[in-house]
This record gives structure tokens, C-alpha cells and sequence, in this order.
């Protein structure tokens, strides 16, 4: 028989039991944050308080302010990302069909790569100007290179076997390319696609906080400045549930574009 | 429509015309220290419709002979001579069969057992039919839009088997396809094989390290040496079969596979 202590660590092992502990948890992070404010041992003028966010929330999305600078960000991001995504993966994958291209952009890509590219930020901006094409320009210099390197190194991992058996077959190079290596290449490529999708926004943020007129970056940048905390809280928060947006996305194109992988699970096994 | 006596008096020709020569193939590999000579003077036939198997020990090579037959390799000395004709290798003729069933993960059933034709261009809807057919000849229809990895071992390698019938190959290549599978289904398999070679009268070299498979299924064994290779001897399996169970209950199966296992050194009476 089971006794009711087993019945409730039952309950909370279940989905909804874990979400529950979990939503639980962050409240009690945040009561705890709000509670320090209060009673003065967490400074509202360094780091904000709960309430303080919540409210200055509410009015950026009153004013509509909250959805014009996170439909700014979103769309630098996301556009320089596609661009920088295309691009890259189009040379890496082209660098298997041809040795020679491979051999003279070699050296071009390792110098590209070891930049941390944020550094040209500021060219970026003196040759680009301070609009929206700047920002994207420079999350495309962040992302292509990475998924270059990506398709690039995907290529080179294509199943060997397969590739004989399709030449043995009579099949071209064209044929192996768009059979074999383009397809086998696809989901590296597309998980490739989380880490780039997070480089989107860096590059869009801090392009923004270099010079802009609007965006999550431009109202992070200019609230800290003034020492409104709870204004930074807001944007860093509709920043990390973009994030959290896109990479879940990734998940769902993932899903669609594969339904020949069977879930190996990602659940641990149980130690 | 030819006749009864016609079909006879066609396979009593082709038994005896040789359709491929493999002549004088050397075949070295670099490795760190210097080339290693793994090839040297391969020279056997294949005859029309004949069922060759190729044994030796492991190491000897046997997968760099299908690799050069298949034209993924070239050799450094030697000839292949097909029907009369010299040719450096027969890509695009043969089909090639592995230990791996090589199936490509994100294609269908269906679509990967058009492959080969589809490489020709020739997966019309005739093609898809004829492939629809040879799916459920094979046990396998309720599958077309199956990926492969949602099949067992015997189901993967019976896909294998189709794609590379469907492709109408002069030679099958088949290079210890059924060993990564269990006994049973192992068996099972080798029947539909003997069954579909004799339905398409069709040519097959076989690779294997297992002798009771290579007297089983064929009509004439290779033995190889240990490297550098060279043909040892060649074999013919007299053995009347319909299926290779009844050809492992025939009365002379113990002679040859003693036979075979003394040519290649394998201790079965004596104590090693």
C-alpha cells in the first residue's frame, strides 16, 4: 500500500508535478528579490526590484514602446541571421564541390574565424551608418562564417559509404552532391542554426548599443545610462524570451524537416 | 516466345562462356612504412549466370577486389575483361551489396530502392510499379513510406537486396552482406537470394569470411592466400539445391566445407 508521503513524490514526478516545482521555484526567487528591496538589503537603484519591472512593463506595453523595440531587434536579427545563414552555408557547402576554392579560401576563412567579429562592429557601423542595415550587416558577419565552417566541416563528415555506393551506381558528382552530401549535411547545418539564431541577437543588441534610435539594445543601453534599472530588467527579459522563442522554433523546423530521424531521446537514462 | 528447348539450350551455352575475367591484378597501399603489396596477380573467371564465392583469410583483400570491379579503386597492374572486352572497371553495371545495408536514412522505402534508377533517370512510374512489385514479392509492401530506420536488420537487408535487383545489374557484388544479422534470419535471407538469382538469372560474386555460406550458396568457390594474394584454387560445389538448408543437408556439404577450411588452414580434425 502506498503511503501518502510516496503519493505526493509520485505527483511531483509526473510533467505537470515538475512544471509545478519549477514555477514554484521562480516565484519564490522573486518574492525573495522583492522582499530584500523592501526590507533595504537589496538596492532598488542598482538592481530594481520585481515590482518595479512589472511596472514599468505594463506601461512599455501601454505605449506600445515595448513591442516597437523588440519587433526591431527581432527583425535585425532575424534578417541578418537568414542573409548570413544562406550565405555561409551556400560557400561551405560549395568548398566540398570544389578542392580548389576549398585551398584559396582557406586561409581567408581561418583569419575570419579567429576575429571575434563583434570587434568590426565599429567599422560595420562607420561603413554601413547607424540604420538597420548596419545591424544586419553585422549579424551576418557573425553568422556566416559560422555556418560556413559548419556545412563546411558537415560535408566533409557525409557518410563515405554512401558516396561509393552512389558512384559505384554510375551516379555523377552532381548526382552525390545533391543526393548524398546536401542531405546529410542538412542536420548539422540546421542545429547549427541554435547557436547561430543566439549570435543574431548579440550582434543586433550590440549594434544597437553602439548607435541607434530604437531596438531592445537602443532602450538596455540608454535606461542603464540613466540608472532606471527596472527598464533594463524589462528589455534583458523580452530579450531572453526571444531567444527562447527562436530556439524553440529551431526545434519545431527541426522536427519538420527530419521526420526520417527517430528521437534517439534526450532524456538521460536513468543513473 | 522462345522455347522450352531454346531456354535449355541458352543456359547450356552461357554456362560455359565467361563473362568476366578478372587478369594479373596487383594492387599495392601506402602506409607508414612504404606500400603494402595486397594484390599481386589476382586471376580468376566468372562464367554467365555463375555463382561465385570468394574466400581467403581475413585481410587478404577481398573487399579491394569489389572495389576495383566496382571502379571505386583502380589497379595497378591487371585487366578486367567483361564479355570479351577490356574495361577499366564496371561502374554503373554492377550492384554493389554490403555488410552495411547502406540505405540512405532520409529516403523512404520506396525512394531508396528506386535509387538506382533514379541515378539513371529511369524512375518513371513504371519504375515505381515495377518497384512496388519487387516490395511485395520481398514481404515488404506496407512499407513504401517506411524510413529505414523504423525496419529490423533482415527487413534493411532485403531494401538492400531490391534496390540493387531493381537496377537490372549484369554482376551482383555482394560483400559479406548477411553477417551482421542473426542465424535465422541469415538463413532466411540466403534463400531469397538463391531465389532471386535463379528468377533473374542473375550473375553473383560473393565475399565471405563464412565457408559453410560459401559452400551453401555457390556453384563455385575462390580461395585466396594470405597477402600479397594470389588465387589459390578454385572450387566447384557440385551440390544439387533448391535452398541453401538443403544444400547444408546435402551429403557431399561436409566434404567440401573440410575441404575449404583445409585450404585455409583451418584446423577441423586435429587438434591445433
Amino acid at each position: 500500500m502506498k503511503t501518502k508521503k510516496s503519493l505526493v513524490t509520485d505527483w511531483l514526478n509526473t510533467g505537470s508535478g515538475k512544471s509545478l516545482i519549477q514555477i514554484m521555484s521562480v516565484m519564490i526567487f522573486f518574492a525573495v528579490w522583492q522582499l530584500g528591496a523592501e526590507l533595504g538589503f537589496v538596492s532598488e537603484f542598482l538592481i530594481g526590484t520585481p515590482e518595479g519591472i512589472w511596472k514599468r512593463f505594463v506601461v512599455s506595453i501601454l505605449d506600445f514602446s515595448l513591442f516597437i523595440d523588440t519587433g526591431y531587434t527581432l527583425w535585425e536579427a532575424l534578417l541578418g541571421f537568414v542573409i548570413g545563414t544562406i550565405i555561409g552555408t551556400a560557400i561551405g557547402l560549395y568548398l566540398w564541390y570544389s578542392k580548389w576554392a576549398a585551398q584559396i579560401t582557406e586561409p581567408f576563412i581561418v583569419a575570419l574565424n579567429s576575429v571575434p567579429k563583434i570587434a568590426l562592429a565599429p567599422i560595420i557601423l562607420l561603413w554601413f551608418g547607424t540604420g538597420l542595415g548596419a545591424k544586419v550587416v553585422l549579424v551576418v558577419s557573425m553568422t556566416a562564417i559560422i555556418a560556413l565552417i559548419a556545412a563546411h566541416q558537415a560535408t566533409k563528415d557525409a557518410d563515405k559509404d554512401l558516396q561509393s555506393l552512389l558512384f559505384s551506381m554510375g551516379g555523377t558528382k552532381h548526382q552525390i552532391f545533391f543526393e548524398v552530401i546536401i542531405p546529410s549535411s542538412m542536420p548539422a547545418i540546421i542545429s547549427n542554426f541554435r547557436i547561430n539564431v543566439g549570435f543574431g541577437l548579440v550582434g543586433a543588441v550590440v549594434g544597437e548599443f553602439i548607435s541607434s534610435k530604437a531596438g531592445l539594445g537602443h532602450m538596455i543601453y540608454n535606461a542603464s545610462s540613466l540608472y532606471e534599472l527596472n527598464s533594463v530588467w524589462v528589455g534583458l527579459f523580452m530579450l531572453m524570451i526571444v531567444g527562447f522563442l527562436l530556439y524553440h522554433a529551431i526545434d519545431a523546423l527541426e522536427n519538420f524537416m527530419f521526420p526520417w530521424r527517430i528521437d534517439s531521446g534526450r532524456t538521460q537514462i536513468r543513473m | 516466345m522462345p522455347t522450352p528447348h531454346h531456354i535449355g539450350l541458352n543456359i547450356k551455352m552461357s554456362d560455359k562462356s565467361i563473362q568476366l575475367s578478372i587478369s594479373g591484378i596487383h594492387k599495392s597501399f601506402n602506409s607508414k612504412s612504404g606500400p603494402v603489396e595486397v594484390l599481386s596477380g589476382l586471376t580468376f573467371d566468372v562464367h554467365e549466370q555463375d555463382f561465385v564465392s570468394i574466400i581467403g583469410p581475413s585481410g587478404c583483400g577481398k573487399s579491394t577486389i569489389f572495389n576495383i570491379i566496382a571502379g571505386l579503386l583502380e589497379a595497378d597492374q591487371g585487366s578486367l575483361i567483361y564479355r570479351g572486352e577490356k574495361t577499366s572497371s564496371l561502374r554503373g553495371r554492377i550492384g554493389y551489396m554490403m555488410q552495411k545495408d547502406l540505405l540512405f536514412p532520409w529516403k523512404t522505402v520506396l525512394e531508396n530502392v528506386l535509387l538506382g534508377l533514379k541515378v539513371r533517370g529511369e524512375d518513371g512510374p513504371n519504375a515505381v510499379d515495377m518497384a512496388r512489385e519487387y516490395l511485395s514479392t520481398f514481404g515488404l509492401s506496407g512499407f513504401e513510406k517506411s524510413y529505414p530506420q523504423t525496419l529490423s536488420g533482415g527487413m534493411r537487408q532485403r531494401v538492400a537486396l531490391i534496390r540493387t535487383l531493381l537496377m537490372d545489374p549484369d554482376i551482383l557484388l555482394l560483400d559479406e552482406p548477411f553477417s551482421a544479422l542473426d542465424y535465422q534470419t541469415r538463413l532466411y535471407l540466403e534463400s531469397v537470394l538463391l531465389e532471386a538469382v535463379a528468377t533473374f538469372k542473375k550473375t553473383v560474386i560473393l565475399v565471405t569470411h563464412d565457408i559453410d555460406e560459401a559452400v551453401a550458396l555457390s556453384k563455385r568457390v575462390v580461395a585466396l592466400s594470405g597477402r600479397p594474394t594470389t588465387v589459390k584454387n578454385v572450387h566447384q560445389i557440385d551440390i544439387e539445391r533448391s535452398t541453401p538448408i538443403d544444400a547444408r543437408a546435402h551429403k557431399n556439404f561436409s566434404e567440401y566445407f573440410n575441404l575449404l577450411c583445409s585450404e585455409l588452414d583451418i584446423q577441423t580434425r586435429k587438434d591445433a
